[in-house]
């Protein structure tokens, strides 16, 4: 499982194109950004890595990369 | 684990006001993303019940359909049980006043459950076992919302979600009857991800009668009275898609079954995403998970019945049916039924005041 896998997973999950996305992007300043792309991203997270997010997750991160790491801290314990 | 035998559904009816309120129409949301919530949630409309009709009101209607449909002499009723969450008034518990006003016998049980959306098996499990370990014969199992009283009108992250509905389910002893397998579980550490912090004794804030009702603004930027419905949809999401899949798991495996042997799957009409997923997690196809999300939106405690009653063509033949509630707690259940042919009845309309 790497970062880049997860920006390309965050991307399909938000509907924009992978690349405009990096580990440095500020998700939620995105313009497109709202409460149902938290749920996207929850549900993403679930399916391609297993992983259970919650909002707290969301909320007290930054740039995709830090939400990367929160994802790969759990998947580490599972 | 849990099995319960020797009790039968004999109906189960739902009822919902006449209003309807639609998502194209919400005037809180920009047009887009009026599209984008029906598209994510699958809510197009919902029922909201009139100023001065109740969740007692709406699971009378569903109470008087189930006992004219069976024909029950009502004084054979020995039980009645109502799961709400917007009950009548704090005390008394209204399925005591509904004893009254249904024309039930001084010799019905009746109480009160605190339950929101995993009310239908905790509901069945209780009064099962308590008609069972009693000997009471015939029980009334009542359970409904008017959960549009609750939530602030200019709630984006609730009003919109939320639909009033009321229902009933007959039960009776049958040693004959097909065993219901039960998984119960609860998890009071999540109990901010839906909550109505105020009108308790232990409320954060003080009750309005100890100063003015003011608004306060939210970490999401809405200003909610106190006693207003909070609902973090990213938490409660993130439980439902990792917790509600085991659960509906065990129950299967408890009852020696496989998923295919089901007929339908029935879950608390949450949002589409949320149900797809448990859906596609548990192995059930689309076309086997009922669902009435498009027209009622999440109706609280009577979602399961709801969608059942909103489903009367699946119900012509003996059906065996995964039913899973999960939400406000938290707290979540599942339960396999056997549902008789033409158990279930339609939906009643009714602006109806009992």
């Amino acid at each position: 499982m790497s970062i880049e896998r997860f920006i390309d997973r965050f991307a399909y999950a938000i509907e924009v194109e992978p690349e405009t996305l990096s580990a440095d992007t500020e998700y939620k300043e995105l313009d497109i950004w709202d409460s149902l792309n938290t749920l996207s991203v929850i549900a993403m997270a679930d399916a391609d890595f297993g992983v259970a997010i919650g909002g707290q997750d969301v909320e007290s991160t930054r740039t995709i990369g830090e939400l990367w790491q929160r994802v790969e801290a759990k998947l580490g314990k599972s | 684990m849990s099995r319960l035998s020797g009790i039968a559904i004999r109906a189960v009816a739902a009822a919902v006001p006449h209003e309807v309120a639609r998502t194209q129409d919400y005037d809180y949301l920009t047009p887009e993303d009026r599209q984008r919530f029906q598209k994510a949630t699958g809510i197009s409309q919902r029922r909201i019940s009139p100023q001065n009709q109740y969740a007692s009101d709406l699971c009378a209607a569903a109470a008087e359909r189930v006992i004219n449909h069976l024909g029950w002499d009502r004084a054979s009723i020995g039980a009645l049980i109502l799961i709400t969450q917007t009950s009548d008034q704090p005390i008394p518990a209204t399925s005591i006043v509904l004893q009254d006003k249904l024309g039930l016998p001084q010799t019905c049980a009746t109480f009160d459950l605190n339950l929101g959306c995993s009310a239908y098996p905790y509901g069945l499990a209780v009064i099962g076992s308590f008609m069972q370990s009693l000997g009471i014969s015939r029980g009334l199992l009542l359970m409904g919302d008017v959960s549009s009283r609750v939530c602030a009108k200019h709630d984006k992250s609730a009003w919109p979600l939320f639909g009033d509905a009321g229902s009933a389910t007959a039960l009776e002893l049958d040693e004959s009857a097909n065993p219901i397998y039960l998984d119960l579980m609860s998890d009071g550490s999540g109990r901010d991800a839906i909550i109505v912090p105020s009108g308790g004794l232990a409320s954060r804030v003080p009750p309005p009668n100890e100063g003015p009702v003011s608004s306060e603004v939210g970490s999401d930027g809405i200003s909610r009275r106190p006693d207003n419905l909070i609902l973090r949809g990213a938490d409660i999401f993130s439980f439902a898609i990792s917790k509600v899949p085991p659960s509906i798991k065990r129950v299967i495996e408890s009852g020696a079954r496989a998923v295919d042997d089901f007929d339908f799957l029935v879950l608390h009409q949450a949002n589409k995403m949320i149900n797809d997923t448990i859906a596609k997690k548990t192995g059930f196809s689309q076309d086997k998970s009922l669902s009435t999300l498009a027209d009622y939106g999440n109706t609280s405690s009577a979602s399961i019945p709801l969608t059942m009653c909103a489903n009367t063509d699946c119900f012509q033949v003996d059906r065996l049916v995964m039913t899973c509630g999960f939400g406000v707690g938290l707290s979540w259940a599942s339960a396999s039924l056997t549902i008789a042919a033409n158990t279930v009845l339609p939906i009643v309309e009714t602006d109806n005041v009992y």
